[in-house]
């Protein structure tokens, strides 16, 4: 909305004030509800998060703190910056702070000095770190404890076993509310799930299921590379659920459980779905029953769900998925206090399941 | 006990402000760094804004050589360079600076008063001050005993039994004393000379407008008094973070330490405004009494307390701003091994019906993050019967007054996020005073000057509230001394302190507000 102005460190908060003084004539009103820090290293991705972050605006005004690290940059630099952006469209009479803190070099020990006194306080405090928590890095630890809930994005992570130890290790070792995109991705799928053997009867049949496919969008974009992980995720959560125990894991994706229970995760390739997204599940049971669920091809955020055993095949209905578009779920997990249990008991099954690093 | 005095029959009591006595103010050290930063564009401002008696000069009274006019025309370029408003209105700074003079003198020079006493009955034939006066003690605290003891030998100070016609009071800078013996000798030797009516112990934080808002938000409105205690109260934390280093001030806190320059005086005000009891009147007596009473009750500290409730630390090198600063040791005028604090943080207890139970969190330091003074009034929890989500209680409500910089108040609270499910989010309800006034508030020093020019006392410290402030920190300065620290520097410039204070807050599950 105004136009971003490099500014020393010193005197962030006298130019914002500044700004605001001129917003004051177009009745725009400065708004906050909580403070959103976001570790980015420059990238292909730097990109992709300013949108989510645009995206996590549009719905709730926040003091943004951006901090983009460059470590291939020639020459070393801290530069800080601040504008004033509003949510998409404008129309609505608010707008929030946005500073951003640019570094390279061994400056970037500075960075917690900067930031420190541009938190406003009494307001929450969440810390989008979109790198992989399980690589080490100077600014972790500084960021992380001026926060009470830090948003991972397990799309960074090199290992997801590492990442899952890692975040596990956080979070028995701090109190801090622990989110993570991926999962709050996969949240329409486990709400499908869950509603699907939502009686009595059908969660009997839950005890039975011997063969679990889930199909995910193989079409990689710049930013997203690790397309299994949503998939991973959904498995991991029913293994979890379950109580199901690993035998054998293969590098095709396929897994074999205690009292034959199988699994697969397959790939297919759609165009305009996002990557990595899960596209359909399929469960079986002992007794002849299948579950099938599946993204209707010109409806993406409508699943058709189609049950059938060899003795009936019911009619086919529809679930609609939760609102998936870029940047909804990382706005989901700000407002929404505490870790997911479900979301630690399937980390913890990840480290069977993954045991063989295949993502 | 003050008498006051009856209404004049042509004053109206609460409308005029020019009913002001005229007079002569004399401010020794008037080459000091006080007087050009704050007193004078305070003496400046005030007269701009026409609250000084229209019968009013200014005399400064220092041991170098300098003529009057020198003297003004840095008087000028001091109030261009600090005054909340600036630059200096040439039409008012003409006439106006016809009434500010000099006089040069060593402060045990008894001809240099002889010569004062004279030159001041000049003034009164010339501007018809009256014979009125008021002494600002600018200097150090080992000359206040002597300056007061020659004004009274040269007949500037009035015995306040037989003068009625006309007035003297003495402004006395901080620090009144060194601890808790000093401050009472201090106090011995200036009653000598000195009634109680006319010193005037400043402590400017008692003239910010947030400070005296204090009293009016508290018992103005009945919202808030009713839940003002322990039944409603979690506890309390009053802050006063600055982040500039010790600058110029070497020598001075050397001496000095943050206990004392701003635990003891500023601190102990704000924590005693925000725990009295309501006052029988406004009058100045009626409230200072309230505030005694809260520093009489004050729990004494035991020493286990002292390594419990009490930690004191000092900068490093750090970043402030991202420049890197140099540590407390590398600054001028300071020893390289020096064990004075720069940063406390402090756990009191008060005990009375009020407070029973109520834990106060002080803490204040050097080189912390941002600059920033204020009261934090922390609720208890609602009942966690409701609204929990995933286990979690939501945050407690928390009343902050600001007091420096971005005066105002705000209120935590906490609200449904809009959308079908039901997460709660806290939000702040922010009143700030320049938004809603629209006007800078006047600078403390110019409405405590002008409470000293009208004889209320209600913004000074009284002499049992700095002797009762001082038996409560003394003991911790015994300590101290007698157990030296030995991790000193213990936190970097640019941090909010030392980790033992994080520690010391959250041994009672608490956690210090992130400013």
């Amino acid at each position: 909305m105004t136009i971003q102005q490099i500014i020393d460190p010193a005197k962030i908060e006298s130019e914002l004030i500044q700004i605001w003084e001129g917003l004051a004539k177009e009745n725009k009103m400065r708004a906050c509800l909580f403070n959103l820090i976001v570790f980015n290293i420059v990238s292909a991705r730097t990109d992709y998060i300013r949108n989510i972050v645009q995206k996590v605006i549009d719905k709730f005004p926040c003091r943004v703190l951006f901090i983009s690290f460059d470590p291939e940059a020639p020459v070393p630099y801290l530069k800080t910056a601040i504008s004033v952006v509003a949510p998409a469209g404008g129309e609505g009479g608010i707008a929030c702070d946005y500073i951003d803190i640019g570094v390279s070099g061994p400056d970037l020990q500075r960075v917690p000095f900067i930031l420190l006194p541009h938190l406003i306080p009494d307001l929450p405090i969440s810390l989008l770190w979109t790198e992989d928590p399980s690589q080490e890095h100077p600014l972790f630890v500084p960021l992380s404890k001026l926060a009470q809930r830090i948003i991972f994005d397990s799309e960074s992570a090199d290992s997801l076993l590492s990442f899952a130890k890692t975040v596990l290790a956080l979070k028995s070792q701090t109190n801090i509310d622990i989110a993570d995109l991926n999962w709050a991705r996969t949240e329409g799928w486990r709400d499908l799930m869950a509603s699907t053997f939502d009686s009595a009867e059908r969660c009997d049949q839950l005890k039975k299921i011997n063969l679990v496919k889930i199909t995910y969008n193989a079409v990689e974009t710049p930013f997203f590379c690790h397309l299994k992980i949503q998939s991973m995720y959904l498995l991991a959560w029913l293994s979890s659920r379950l109580k199901w125990t690993v035998k054998k894991t293969s590098k095709s994706f396929s897994f074999e459980f205690e009292n034959g229970i199988h699994g697969a995760i397959e790939k297919e390739e759609w165009e305009k779905l996002g990557p990595g997204t899960v596209i359909s599940v399929e469960l079986a049971t002992s007794d002849g029953h299948i579950y099938k669920s599946a993204r209707i091809p010109t409806q993406y955020h409508t699943v058709d769900i189609q049950i059938s055993s060899s003795l009936q095949c019911e009619l086919p209905y529809q679930f609609v998925l939760g609102q998936t578009a870029t940047g909804q779920s990382l706005v989901k997990e700000i407002i929404t206090k505490g870790t997911s249990h479900h979301y630690l008991e399937m980390l913890k099954e990840l480290n069977q399941l993954d045991r063989d690093r295949l993502c | 006990m003050q008498i006051e005095n009856p209404p004049h029959p042509l004053e109206e009591a609460g409308r005029s402000s020019r009913n002001i006595d005229p007079c002569v103010l004399v401010i020794f050290g008037a080459t000091g760094d006080l007087t050009g930063r704050r007193l004078v564009p305070a003496i400046y401002n005030l007269g701009r804004e026409g609250l000084l008696p229209p019968n009013f000069a200014c005399v400064g009274f220092a041991r170098r050589e300098k003529t009057h006019q020198q003297f003004r025309d840095e008087l000028k370029t001091d109030i261009n360079t600090f005054s909340r408003v600036k630059p200096v209105e040439e039409s008012f700074w003409k006439n106006f600076q016809e009434h500010i003079f000099y006089h040069r003198s060593e402060f045990d020079d008894d001809e240099g008063y002889k010569a004062l006493a004279s030159f001041l009955s000049q003034l009164d034939s010339k501007y018809a001050t009256r014979g009125n006066r008021v002494f600002y003690l600018s200097v150090q605290p080992k000359y206040f005993p002597l300056i007061v003891e020659k004004l009274r030998q040269h007949g500037l100070i009035y015995d306040v039994d037989t003068t009625t016609d006309r007035w003297s009071r003495v402004i006395i800078e901080k620090p009144f004393g060194h601890d808790s013996d000093s401050a009472a000798e201090l106090q011995k030797d200036i009653s000598k000379n000195l009634d109680e009516t006319q010193t005037y112990r400043i402590d400017h934080y008692l003239g910010k407008e947030t400070v005296q808002n204090l009293l009016v938000f508290r018992f103005a409105n009945s919202i808030f008094e009713s839940m003002w205690n322990y039944k409603h109260i979690d506890h309390i934390q009053i802050t006063v973070a600055e982040d500039i280093g010790i600058g110029t001030r070497g020598h001075f806190f050397e001496e000095e330490g943050l206990l004392r320059d701003i635990v003891q005086n500023h601190m102990m005000q704000l924590l005693s405004l925000v725990a009295m009891e309501p006052p029988v009147s406004l009058s100045a007596g009626a409230i200072r009494d309230e505030k005694v009473k809260v520093l009489q009750s004050i729990r004494p500290l035991s020493k286990e307390d002292f390594e419990h409730s009490v930690v004191r630390g000092q900068y490093g090198t750090g970043f402030i701003n991202g420049e890197k600063v140099a540590g407390y040791r590398e600054e001028k005028d300071v020893n390289p091994r020096s064990n004075i604090e720069t940063y406390l943080a402090l756990r009191f207890f008060i005990d009375n019906w009020r407070w029973a139970g109520v834990p106060f969190y002080l803490r204040g330091g050097k080189r912390l993050p941002k600059r920033s003074t204020e009261i934090a009034i922390i609720f208890k929890d609602a009942p966690g019967v409701l609204f929990q989500q995933q286990g979690k209680k939501n945050d407690p409500n928390v009343l902050v007054i600001r007091i420096q910089p971005n005066e105002g108040i705000s209120l935590k609270i906490n609200c449904k996020v809009p959308g079908p499910s039901s997460p709660i989010q806290p939000v702040k309800m922010d009143f700030r005073y320049g938004s809603y006034f629209g006007q800078t508030p006047p600078e403390a020093y110019e409405r405590l000057i002008w409470e000293c020019i009208l004889g209320d006392s209600t913004l000074f410290a009284r002499a049992d509230e700095v002797v009762q402030s001082w038996k409560i920190m003394t003991p911790i300065l015994e300590h101290w001394a007698a157990h030296p620290p030995k991790d000193f520097p213990n936190y970097a410039a640019g941090s909010w302190g030392p980790k033992q204070s994080d520690e010391m807050i959250s041994k009672d599950g608490r956690a210090w507000r992130l400013l």
